[in-house]
């Protein structure tokens, strides 16, 4: 039984459609990543499985239970957890604070706050800055921070907007380190990523968004030689 | 920073103690400011459990120190042939239940408004609150209300009435510091920082927020039956102030934002300031407080908690 299952899911900002019609199944153990262009609907994909915005058509079904319409917060607790591009740390709590939130609340209930918390801190290799102000970090270490948080949660899904924006080759190849142990530890993440060698290392599957359609999907080497996402991402040799 | 918590006892104790013995070794002047402090003390606590953890600054508190003011005197009025011991817990639960009513019923619209639009929604609150009292014979805002001595007779009132304030903002500084330590706690201080991260992480906002403020609403209200009784006779006027308002503000300000003592610190420091320095120019007051806010906020937005925790961690 797939983890989370997407289906004809569109959202329309006004006129414009920024998902249309998209369905797909994301299996419980896997890493996914989303790609496509700017603006191909990766980010409010985001946003509408975890409640943030209302579909204008389709559902979310997670653990095959219907997840759409329900509040930000109580899919977090059904075990949904997201890592923002931007990081949005609690810039006035310490790191151990901050994920200490995470492990307070989702769905960690209040088993274990302390150690929950200090686990998702190794596994995002952050233990050393436990008593930092969330201010004080490297653009890395909030990525790494913003993982911590979201697993701290104890979530059994986690989407990574972007985790490696930004990053140098060294940051990079530790965030995906850290997603690698990250399902090591049983948790499912789906990712939005630009960094294509990352990507596709890393992936078990894709799936290609271009303006709100999901154009392609499946394992990395075969969706990189499907000549629909050649074309997405450089234009057909007609058009230009 | 570890203490032993025998010695933090100890001091607690100590601390207490000789705050309850203040009236006994104090000049009258001084039991007066004494009173105003743990009051104001009481009021700013109360309000920071709303406006300094969750981060939703209320600039119209003093309409729960109106409504439960009033609550009690029109309460306690109908039952003015009870014994003074029964007066006061009856007027308090009828100023914290007035306060727990209405606090509860506006709290889902006003707490979706955020920053500014959330203070100056509360500020109207208050404002209404004012002309609902003045403005309608039942409630007797115009007329005033009179409540019933209730210091017993061999007691000095001021010496009364300065423990009954220590009870309260003593009572107040301890819900604060459980709240602080819970689950609930560090729920609303995720709001204070980021509300919709803290939803994404599972926090349940909206009802926290809620539960926020209807406990310092209630609160609020009870310091407000307190003062009643001290002032032994009360108008619109007297409770629903606008300096009130303004000065819940700058205690927290002034203290330490969302620190647990900042409120205490800064409503001793602000009384301190207003009642012995400008004692004599008593018109001046609200133009000093109006002026410490500017400064507050221009030269140390942390408080006198931040400038202190500035010159220990140079950063």
């Amino acid at each position: 039984m797939s983890l989370l299952e997407v289906r004809g899911l569109s959202k329309n900002f006004r006129g414009l459609a920024a998902i249309s019609d998209v369905s797909f199944a994301i299996a419980e153990g896997s890493i996914t990543s989303i790609i496509g262009p700017n603006g191909a609907g990766k980010s409010t994909m985001f946003n509408l499985i975890t409640g943030y915005l209302a579909p204008t058509a389709g559902e979310v079904r997670f653990r095959d239970r219907r997840i759409t319409g329900l509040a930000t917060n109580r899919i977090a607790e059904l075990g949904v957890a997201r890592a923002f591009q931007i990081a949005r740390p609690f810039r006035d709590l310490s790191v151990f604070d901050n994920v200490r939130i995470g492990a307070l609340f989702g769905k960690a209930g209040r088993r274990d706050v302390e150690a929950a918390t200090r686990r998702a801190m190794e596994l995002a290799s952050i233990a050393h800055l436990a008593t930092q102000p969330a201010s004080a970090l490297t653009v890395g270490q909030l990525r790494h921070l913003e993982v911590a948080r979201a697993i701290a949660t104890r979530a059994d899904l986690l989407l990574a907007d972007e985790p490696c924006a930004g990053l140098n080759p060294t940051e990079t190849a530790a965030m995906i380190d850290v997603l690698r142990q990250v399902r090591k530890n049983g948790v499912t993440v789906v990712l939005v990523e630009h960094d294509m060698p990352s990507v596709m290392e890393v992936s078990d599957r894709l799936l290609v968004l271009d303006a709100g359609r999901l154009i392609a999907e499946g394992p990395p080497p075969v969706v990189a030689n499907d000549p629909k996402v050649i074309a997405a991402y450089l234009g057909t040799p007609d058009a230009a | 920073m570890k203490h032993d918590p025998r010695l933090i006892a100890a001091a607690v104790v100590l601390a207490v103690v000789l705050l309850a013995a203040g009236p006994a070794f104090l000049p009258p002047f001084y039991v007066r400011v004494g009173q105003l402090m743990l009051y104001s003390a009481g009021l700013g606590l109360a309000w920071a459990i709303l406006g300094g953890f969750a981060g939703y600054a209320s600039f119209g508190h003093s309409a729960f120190i109106g409504i439960g003011a009033f609550a009690a005197g029109l309460v306690e009025s109908r039952y003015s042939g009870l014994p003074p011991v029964l007066l006061l817990p009856l007027g308090l639960a009828a100023g914290g239940l007035a306060c727990a009513i209405l606090s509860a019923a506006i709290a889902y619209p006003i707490l979706r408004l955020r920053g500014t639009f959330f203070a100056i929604a509360m500020l109207g609150v208050s404002h209404v609150g004012a002309e609902v009292t003045n403005n309608i014979d039942f409630f007797q805002g115009a007329l005033g209300l009179n409540f019933p001595p209730l210091a017993p007779a061999d007691m000095d009132p001021a010496a009364f009435y300065y423990e009954l304030f220590l009870a309260g903002a003593l009572s107040i500084l301890l819900i604060s510091w459980l709240i602080r330590r819970s689950r609930f706690g560090a729920g609303l201080l995720s709001i204070r920082e980021d509300e919709d991260t803290a939803r994404m992480l599972g926090v349940p906002t909206e009802r926290y927020k809620r539960v926020a403020f209807v406990v310092s609403a209630v609160l609020t209200g009870l310091m407000g039956v307190i003062y009643a009784h001290s002032l032994g006779y009360i108008t619109t006027e007297s409770v629903y102030r606008d300096d009130t308002n303004l000065s819940l503000i700058v205690y927290s300000l002034l203290g330490g934002m969302g620190t647990l003592f900042g409120p205490v610190i800064g409503a001793g420091l602000l009384v301190f300031i207003t009642q012995v320095i400008l004692g004599r120019l008593l018109d001046f007051h609200l133009f000093a407080t109006g002026l410490l806010l500017v400064l507050l906020i221009l030269m140390a937005p942390g408080g006198v908690n931040g400038l202190l925790n500035r010159k220990r961690r140079p950063a």
